[in-house]
């Protein structure tokens, strides 16, 4: 029993990393922007049938093709900024990029099925039937360790960026107050431009690697991404450590929640711990409650 | 908006009011005469489903447009009331009207409790908490296969019964000609219902609401109350349409609800015009209509609702609305020029 | 139909001039780490321009929030004509009678000059909610007087003309005044002004001087939250002094005025 248990926290973690990528975009654009980007998950979709070609039909090595849906999700996030947010930025409604963002989304996903159609690709990495044993009747494919490790890799360089370098910090000033920033020599706008490709990149990368987990249909983004805004929530939009332990947990309880109950219930039971979240601590488990200054 | 209604002079005001009947009646003989123009069963399908979005839509504008709440999760209500009201006609042998208010009933509570739930939290909260819930809601209709059947999905579901009137032959609904009279009268009917709501101090507290809360709040309005008030209302017109789909259709799967429903929905109220009232009318025949048109360009369909939903927001937020003002802005304008040059 | 809402020209003493008519004891309130109200009481007399002063951070505003309800207090209590006011939310409040402008002037922006203070009538309103559908004669009626009673206050901030116009295309000055309108239409028994002046150029705080002395001269009860020490003196019948959250001093205007504790507070920032 304890190997099952074992087995699914591996499964939770693996999936849990994945999310956290998905989801970390999301909270930095948020942070940043104070914006829900919709078409992220059309991002991750993208990632994942890029990868796949660059596999498939141009015969590139698996590994490399993540780093090609990373600069392809990196070029999507800047159109998408440039094209959606930055003419809306003036506007003062504050619904209405999010509102535009769902507009890009449909039409994303259905250029992608009159293009791709609607059959799932079957998408296997070389490394997706690799099984190493690990300790106590464990296991892991060579494609979740992958995942785990590039996973890692990415947050942690992204963490020692935000904390460490300039860019990183200024991001942080813009993310806290834009016109202060903008007073102190930032260009916010570059700065917004840097996070959407960011974290777009991030959804690309995210994609690459779902892409051999996940039904690869052109829908196969929003199946994530309703989650990774689940995640953004309970970890506290804009807050990155909050989206990591989140995405973590979401990704456990996941795993759990199919092995151990049922896994047509994955989704109500995530989708109900986001509304008791909501119900009790919309900002997240770490950030503080702020009474609205009249 | 409703400003124009205070002008001094009471003969705007009747202006205006018979303005608004001249509309009613020509609505009425539009509904009347399009299913004998359009006789084959593909176009009068069309009809139904265009009736049956705008009752989506005008549902979904007095939430978002009027009452200012991100409500994405419309099509939750959309589905319960389908599912409400079928299950009680199938399991219980409930009579079809009052299986329909049921609906109606029950689909108004969720969007109560929806809003009841929502009440603190701010536009992108609302949103996420509206779309989780939306997802809940597919999921349970997809996983509770002993009470929906699931994917598999409900067949044979009967339209509404014939109802016979003294001294005429029964009208059967099984007639697509009928059933899209019944449905369009009842989306006219809720239009005129929302539309009288809209234009009294109700509608001027809910856009109260919509513009300044923290301002409402100070002039005495009970925000959170006049919120789950519309949100009930507009979820209740869903519910209907809900129950209307599946007597019509006569097939009712989980998938008929899922998320990408309430987006396009949403398409319709914004390319309408948001806020309007009869701005999503003419969005939602709009988006059901001319993809129809368009089918011999492929399935284009959704493709033409992402293009129509991006476009509107960036260059024309009001919609359709916004873009008949401009217009009539211009002719205006042109009019006052030609005048000018006439005289000299 | 209730009976109708009074307006501004005949504002009624509702209790007798003199007695007190807010009470607050003991009322604390904190953000975070800051604890911007500290302790506060203070009683306000029917029929008085009652001031609150102090320097920048002193926590006026703050206490003002408390005051109209919208924020809750963290411990202590307040009464309104008798009326326990704690957990009373904002709305509710004002239906007892305390109307408030807001410092950052907050308007319906997109709404005209008129339906904006039209908006401020619906506290007063008691129709049943068929009337707003069926919309019948009661109904029309009673949406005439509240439109006559409207432009009546519009003309005592010389708005009226300007009745058909966007609120976003008034002047700042005019947008400060058409806020005191709205707030004068929901029949305040007491009515909080935040930082009325500020923005304001001198003919403007002419102007608004002026009309707090009719709408006193009415018997309504005004507080004014101030930091301009020398426009308060001029209006006021006392001044309540906070700094640092807490309570300094409370008195007559020439009384504060040559307290050497005021000054310091003063001088000291």
């Amino acid at each position: 029993m304890s190997t099952v248990l074992l087995q699914q926290a591996i499964n939770g973690i693996v999936l849990g990393s994945l999310y956290v990528l998905v989801a970390l975009g999301l909270t930095l654009i948020y942070g940043v922007l104070v914006q829900i980007n919709f078409a992220h998950a059309d991002v991750v979709t993208i990632g994942a049938f890029a990868a796949y070609f660059f596999t498939f039909n141009f015969g590139g090595n698996y590994l490399v093709s993540i780093a090609v849906a990373l600069i392809v999700g990196a070029a999507l996030g800047w159109l998408v900024n440039a094209a959606i947010f930055a003419p809306l930025r003036e506007r003062s409604n504050e619904l209405l990029p999010l509102i535009a963002t769902i507009g890009v989304s449909i039409l994303l996903q259905n250029v992608m099925l009159l293009w791709f159609g609607p059959i799932p690709y079957a998408f296997d990495s070389p490394y997706s039937n690799q099984v190493i044993r690990l300790g106590g009747g464990t296991f892991i494919t060579g494609q979740n360790i992958i995942i785990v490790v590039v996973s890692t890799l990415t947050i942690a360089l992204l963490y020692v960026f935000m904390k460490f370098t300039f860019a990183g910090k200024a991001l942080r000033a813009v993310a806290q107050d834009r016109e202060t920033a903008g007073l102190m020599g930032i260009n916010p706008n570059h700065l917004i431009m840097l996070t959407f490709v960011i974290a777009s990149a991030l959804a690309g990368m995210g994609g690459a690697m779902l892409g051999p987990i996940l039904v690869l249909t052109p829908f196969a983004g929003t199946t994530v991404i309703v989650k990774a805004f689940a995640i953004v929530i309970i970890g506290g939009f804009g807050n990155v450590e909050g989206t990591i332990i989140a995405g973590l947990f979401v990704g456990l309880i996941e795993s759990y929640t199919t092995q151990l109950v049922n896994p047509g219930l994955v989704d109500i039971v995530v989708f109900s711990l986001l509304l008791v979240m909501l119900a009790f601590r919309p900002t997240g488990l770490i950030a503080e409650k702020r009474e609205e200054n009249v | 908006m409703s400003s124009a209604d205070h002008l001094p002079s009471a003969a705007s005001y009747q202006r205006k009011a018979t303005h608004r009947r001249w509309w009613l009646i020509i609505s009425v003989i539009v509904i009347a005469i399009l299913p004998n123009v359009l006789q084959d069963s593909y176009w009068r399908t069309n009809l139904i489903v265009c009736a049956l979005n705008v009752m989506l839509a005008i549902g979904l504008d007095f939430i978002l447009g009027y009452a200012g709440q991100l409500n994405l999760g419309h099509s939750a209500f959309y589905g319960i009331g389908a599912y409400v009201s079928t299950l009680l006609i199938i399991k219980l042998g409930v009579p079809f009207w009052p299986a329909f208010l049921c609906g109606i009933l029950l689909s108004g509570t969720a969007g109560m409790a929806l809003s009841i739930f929502a009440v603190r939290l701010r536009g992108h909260y609302l949103a996420i908490a509206s779309l989780g819930f939306a997802v809940i809601v597919h999921q349970v209709l997809v996983n509770w296969i002993s009470l929906t059947q699931g994917p598999l999905g409900i067949y044979g579901i009967k339209p509404p019964p014939a109802i016979a009137l003294p001294g005429l032959p029964a009208v059967s609904f099984g007639d697509s000609a009928n059933m899209f009279y019944l449905v369009a009268g009842f989306a006219l009917l809720f239009y005129i219902l929302l539309d009288r709501l809209v234009r009294s101090p109700i509608g001027e507290t809910l856009t109260a609401i919509r513009e300044d809360e923290v301002s409402a709040a100070s002039l005495g309005i009970n925000c959170t109350a006049w919120k789950v008030f519309a949100f009930g209302i507009g979820s209740a017109v869903a519910g209907a349409a809900g129950a209307f789909y599946a007597s019509f259709v006569g097939t009712l799967v989980p998938d008929a609800f899922i998320i990408t429903e309430s987006f396009t929905i949403l398409a319709m109220v914004i390319v309408g015009g948001i806020g309007t009232l009869i701005g999503p009318v003419w969005g939602a025949i709009l988006l059901t209509v001319l993809p129809e048109v368009l089918r011999g360009f492929g399935d284009f369909r959704l493709v033409f609702y992402g293009v129509a939903l991006t476009l509107a927001v960036l260059f024309m937020p009001g919609g359709m609305m916004q873009a008949a003002q401009v217009i009539r802005a211009q002719f205006a304008f042109l009019r006052s020029k030609l005048g000018a040059e006439g005289t000299q | 139909m209730r009976s109708a809402a009074i307006s501004p020209a005949e504002v009624k003493a509702l209790d007798a001039p003199g007695e007190v008519l807010f009470r607050g004891h003991g009322l604390n309130k904190s953000f975070g780490g800051v604890h911007a109200v500290r302790d506060i009481s203070l009683s306000i007399s029917q029929g008085e321009v009652f001031a609150i002063i102090g320097p920048n951070g002193a926590g006026k505003s703050t206490l003002l929030n408390l005051m109209s309800g919208h924020y809750q207090p963290d411990s202590g209590a307040m009464s309104f004509g008798g009326a326990d006011l704690v957990g009373l939310p904002a709305h509710k409040r004002v239906r007892l009678g305390l109307a408030r402008t807001f410092q950052k002037i907050r308007l319906f922006n997109r709404l005209s000059v008129l339906d904006n203070v039209l908006a401020g009538f619906h506290v007063h309103h008691d129709l049943s909610v068929w009337q707003y559908v069926a919309q019948g004669a009661a109904f029309r009626r009673n949406h005439a007087s509240c439109v006559e009673q409207a432009r009546a206050l519009l003309s005592f901030v010389d708005l009226e003309p300007r009745a058909d116009v966007t609120a976003a295309s008034l002047a700042y000055g005019e947008r400060r005044m058409l806020e005191l309108a709205r707030a004068l239409a929901t029949s305040p028994r007491l009515l909080m002004v935040d930082e009325p002046a500020a923005g304001l150029n001198s003919a403007e705080v002419e102007k608004l001087l002026d009309r707090v002395a009719r709408l006193r001269a009415r018997g309504m009860t005004i507080v004014i939250v101030e930091h301009n020490m020398d426009l308060v003196m001029q209006v006021a019948d006392r001044v309540f002094v906070m700094d640092y959250g807490q309570y300094l001093f409370d008195g007559t205007p020439s009384e504060v005025q040559s307290s050497p504790a005021v000054i310091a507070a003063y001088l000291g920032m």
